[in-house]
């Protein structure tokens, strides 16, 4: 696509109006405050928000929920790195290193490498998006049932592969998670499943529940078991919050490089975010010298998922705006509320309203410098949550996310599924069970067996599965790799240790 | 005696009181007297809840209820949580609903049938169309069910978001009146509407059933043909689109939004939605949010939407057997 | 050897087996193949069973290390603590709907206050209740417009 110059610069001095550039910010700051309560991501922060653009002009209700959006993204890794209570699937990678360096003292740090690298992510992933839109939009329709089932078998194998040394235990944790989501009617036969007719469950249970249960419900249960642990006891020193240059060398590349990777990603409708930062973990746990630090506070674990999901964000748009598919649940909610404003996102878009797709575009770049300013005025604010005395804080954590799993299905319901996952998150923390593969699955696992089962009826047998597409193969490669490659290398450096004892 | 009498006027004096107040409380001048909630049957940001806010907003602004307005989200189940809710509530209480109230009890999915509520009216349909991707050699609606009759396995239709709801049907009924074998048709059923259009667009199926809404915009940019429609009128935005009727079968499916109140509504109460809605379907805010959302005028008052109800149940009864969902 | 190492192996040992009698019960579709709705469960549900008895056996083979993860569970007071918070979590589940959301609120916060923050900093916990529920209720129910009970 020949990018178009004029309408380039004219979005860019719309975006920058007065009036434009005070939505961005008030979007923002309402995103990130929504996207920092537990449960509360973006899509529900944009749809609870969605009033607020009712009687605006569209361009303006767009460049507002755009940058509610992208506050929900950078507040939702917030409370991951803070009280590891992340609000969404795509921030819950930011939990794995982010939480472990507040526990280590330096939450200032991890807040800022995270808006240092969902930064990076943004900028890589906007300028994709300006150059590359159309080409790439064409390239997710290369997306059928057998790419998409491989793809997701991919990140699970990823997922999985990370808990080295206790693969039988990841494994459970995955397949329970599957477990989970064959809960409800199934799609393409219409036969309703363990649903002991509750009609709530009809529709499986929200994969949110799920994450609120085990990070924060099950989160505060252990620690109202440690209260009187000094060990266990955050830091109350939160350290500085600008970062050492170590931190910053050691992250730079992986962001730089887990941004495309999480751009791609978001193109595809249906993947997204979680998936993204999923892959961008394990890869640069893999690739890494140090890996044996990720998990325990490593900064690239931070600076890689958050570069990815933000890139992820910005790719969603892609399909939204070129062909009116929604690419994730936040982009969809976006739609529903600009064809209610009479735009219709679409492949005429660029071509009769073309102010209207730059704007927006300058306006995500706008957004994200905004942001970092806004996020990094806001850390010193922020750490100040920690200094609230344990006792205080869990039982607020507790209530907020009875709440925020309200705010999901309506239903007293999901309390319930809420306490029991809080429990099998507390037993899964003490018997030293990883919950990633977990969460992830719950995540893809309906995606997953509805693609298998369509997959089935296009090709016959596996086999013919695999072998549909180059991108099938690719990724069933990638797949056998992930499992193998790390146990081999395990064993060749153990040789090597061997050698050299 | 004197002061029995006085006694006794007072209680009169009271008892007017009260029977005056009762009197006021259901005067038809006075309802609604307090806030009226409108259930949407799902999550903010879906279908139902936009049109839920879309009817809270017009109302609103065009001054037609006095009384403030809430939109209730009672997500789950296909609208039956959201129903259950409406069915316990008083006439305050009114409820966005869709063929699905009658679908979900035909299915067996549901204990509620749609004779347990006040239907109130119709407001609003969306006609549904068969598309092909631009590069198939399907020529149109009559040649794609005449492949289906030789070969029901030969095409790859693709379905969103569920078996049983209208694109569904509406495919089997018309496949069906062709002479078409359905109980062999092979189905994809996509999570979205949108899904269903990726897959047409990247080649991975053969046809798509869905919206005109959904599809209307990659056909008028030459991405994909709708080789057919269920409406009864040509679509205004390119008149070249043919019917079913324009093939020359008789078939038309509207895919309709409603609203419907709780049971035991008295008839002052639906007089005055009556009054309300027949209104507010005139005024041009409502008119935008037809001309946006892609849907076409479908009003019809309580009485007629009754009829119409019954004259649906019947039809999907009918339907449910030949698509194989109901015995 | 400790019995208690075996009891979560054992439990998803049991909602495997669960799940497979579900599964094996599951309705026949009605559309196309009519065990298509089986297959992929009975695919999972026999993974997790085997997955569960490879647990159990790694298990076996660590029965000489020390299993001290339950450790957590020591003091007795503490994990009373759990058990009372859980409680007042189905209680909150019971109330929500029937008395409305502040009201509820304010009496599982208080009771969680009082049980984890003690007696002592009642004025506190006071407060913290009090300001927390209504700043909450404002934010959701009126500037978010959620629909609370």
């Amino acid at each position: 696509m020949g990018v178009d110059w004029n309408s380039f610069l004219e979005g860019f001095t719309t975006a920058m109006s007065f009036q434009n550039l005070i939505f961005i910010i008030i979007g923002g700051l309402l995103g990130t405050v929504v996207g920092m309560l537990p449960g509360l991501g973006p899509a529900t922060a944009v749809a609870v928000l969605i009033p607020i653009t009712f009687g605006m002009d569209s361009t303006s209700a767009l460049i507002l929920l755009g940058a509610i959006y992208y506050g929900a993204m950078y507040g939702g890794s917030r409370s991951s790195i803070l009280i590891n209570t992340p609000g969404d699937g795509s921030a819950i990678a930011a939990t794995f290193d982010g939480y472990p360096m507040t526990r280590k003292g330096q939450a200032g740090q991890a807040l800022t490498l995270s808006t240092l690298a969902s930064l990076v992510g943004g900028f890589v992933a906007i300028i994709g998006f300006v150059f590359l839109a159309k080409p790439l939009a064409s390239f997710a329709l290369q997306f059928g049932p057998a790419e998409y089932f491989f793809l997701l078998v991919f990140t699970l194998s990823a997922v999985v592969s990370l808990s080295k040394g206790n693969m039988i235990k990841g494994f459970v944790s995955m397949v329970l998670g599957l477990l989970i989501t064959t809960i409800g009617v199934d799609s393409q036969s219409g036969v309703y499943r363990y649903t002991f007719d509750i009609p709530h469950l009809s529709e499986g249970i929200d994969f949110l529940v799920v994450i609120i249960g085990i990070y924060a419900v099950g989160e505060v249960l252990y620690n109202i078991l440690l209260i009187n642990n000094e060990d266990q006891r955050i830091k109350d020193d939160v350290g500085r919050s600008w970062i050492t240059k170590e931190q910053w060398t050691r992250s730079f590349w992986p962001m730089v490089r887990q941004a495309p990777v999480g751009f791609l990603v978001g193109i595809l409708p249906g993947a997204g975010g979680s998936i993204a930062s999923m892959i961008s973990y394990s890869t640069e746990q893999q690739l890494s010298k140090k890996s044996d630090e990720f998990g325990k506070g490593a900064p690239e674990g931070v600076a890689a998922p958050e570069s990815s999901n933000n890139a992820a964000a910005v790719g969603a748009f892609i399909p939204l705006l070129t062909m009116g598919i929604p690419g994730s649940g936040t982009t969809a909610v976006i739609l529903g509320a600009l064809i209610m404003l009479g735009l219709q996102p679409g492949p005429m878009l660029f071509q009769d309203q073309p102010d209207v797709a730059w704007t927006f575009i300058n306006s995500l770049f706008i957004g994200n410098i905004v942001l970092v300013i806004m996020n990094i005025l806001l850390i010193g604010f922020l750490i100040k949550i920690l200094k609230t005395p344990p006792h205080v804080l869990y039982p607020i954590i507790l209530v907020l996310a009875f709440i925020g799993t309200y705010t999901l299905g309506y239903s007293i319901i999901d309390f319930f599924i809420l306490v029991i996952f809080g429990i099998i998150g507390l037993f899964m923390k003490i018997l030293n069970i990883p919950t990633a593969p977990l969460i992830l699955a719950v995540i893809i696992g309906h995606q997953m067996e509805q693609n298998y089962r369509m997959a089935s009826v296009s090709y016959d047998g596996l086999w013919a599965m695999i072998t549909a597409s180059p991108i099938a193969i690719l990724f069933a490669v990638l797949t056998v790799a992930s499992i193998f490659l790390p146990a081999l290398f395990n064993r060749l450096s153990r040789v090597k240790v061997d050698n050299k004892g | 005696m004197k002061s029995r009498m006085k006694f006794l006027s007072v209680i009169m004096l009271a008892l007017v009181l009260v029977l005056s107040a009762c009197g006021n409380g259901s005067a038809e001048s006075d309802y609604p007297s307090k806030n009226v909630e409108i259930v949407a049957p799902a999550t903010p940001g879906g279908g139902w809840d936009a049109t839920a806010r879309a009817l809270q907003n017009v109302l609103d602004e065009e001054g037609l209820v006095e009384q403030n307005m809430n939109v209730v989200n009672k997500p789950g189940g296909g609208g039956e949580v959201g129903w259950q809710y409406l069915k316990g509530k008083d006439s305050h209480s009114l409820s966005i609903n869709s063929s699905l109230v009658i679908a979900n009890n035909l299915l067996g999915q549901s204990d509620l049938t749609y004779e347990d509520f006040t239907p109130l009216a119709v407001l609003a349909t969306e006609w549904i169309s068969v598309a092909v991707p631009s590069d198939s050699d399907i020529e149109d609606g009559v040649d794609m069910l005449e492949r289906l009759k030789e070969d029901p396995k030969s095409l790859k239709i693709a379905v969103g978001p569920a078996l049983g709801n209208n694109d569904h049907l509406s495919f089997v009924r018309v496949a069906d009146e062709y002479g078409v074998d359905v109980s062999q048709l092979e189905f994809m059923i996509y999570e979205s509407g949108g899904d269903v259009l990726t897959a047409l667009l990247g080649g991975h199926v053969d046809v798509a059933t869905l919206s005109i809404s959904e599809s209307l915009e990659q056909h008028l940019s030459g991405n994909l043909d709708i080789i057919a429609t269920t409406a009864d009128e040509p679509i205004p935005e390119d008149e070249s689109i043919e019917s079913w009727q324009d093939q020359g079968i008789d078939f038309t499916f509207p895919h309709w939004r409603g609203i419907m109140g709780p049971p035991d509504m008295t008839e002052e109460e639906i007089a005055y939605w009556d009054e309300t809605f027949s209104e507010m379907v005139e005024s041009e805010e409502w008119q935008k949010v037809l001309d946006n959302n892609g849907w076409q005028d479908y009003y019809m008052n309580s009485e007629e939407t009754k009829a119409f109800l019954d004259e649906q149940n019947e039809m999907y009864e009918d339907l449910m057997k030949t698509a194989g969902l109901t015995e | 050897m400790e019995i208690i190492r075996f009891i979560v192996p054992s439990i998803i040992l049991l909602i495997s087996v669960i799940y497979l009698i579900l599964t094996f019960n599951l309705p026949e579709s009605k559309v196309g193949n009519p065990t298509a709705a089986m297959n992929y469960p009975l695919l999972i549900g026999f993974s997790l069973l085997g997955l569960s008895i490879l647990y159990i056996l790694s298990e076996i083979k660590d029965r000489k290390k020390i299993f001290e993860a339950y450790k957590i569970f020591s003091d007795r007071e503490l994990t009373i603590k759990v058990i009372i918070v859980l409680v007042l979590c189905l209680g909150y589940t019971f109330i929500f709907e029937r008395i409305g959301f502040l009201i509820s609120t304010i009496l599982f916060l208080g009771a969680l206050l009082f049980l984890i923050n003690g007696r002592r900093k009642w004025l506190m916990n006071i407060i913290v209740t009090i300001l927390f529920s209504f700043i909450s209720w404002y934010t959701f129910a009126e500037l978010l417009s959620v629909s609370l009970p």
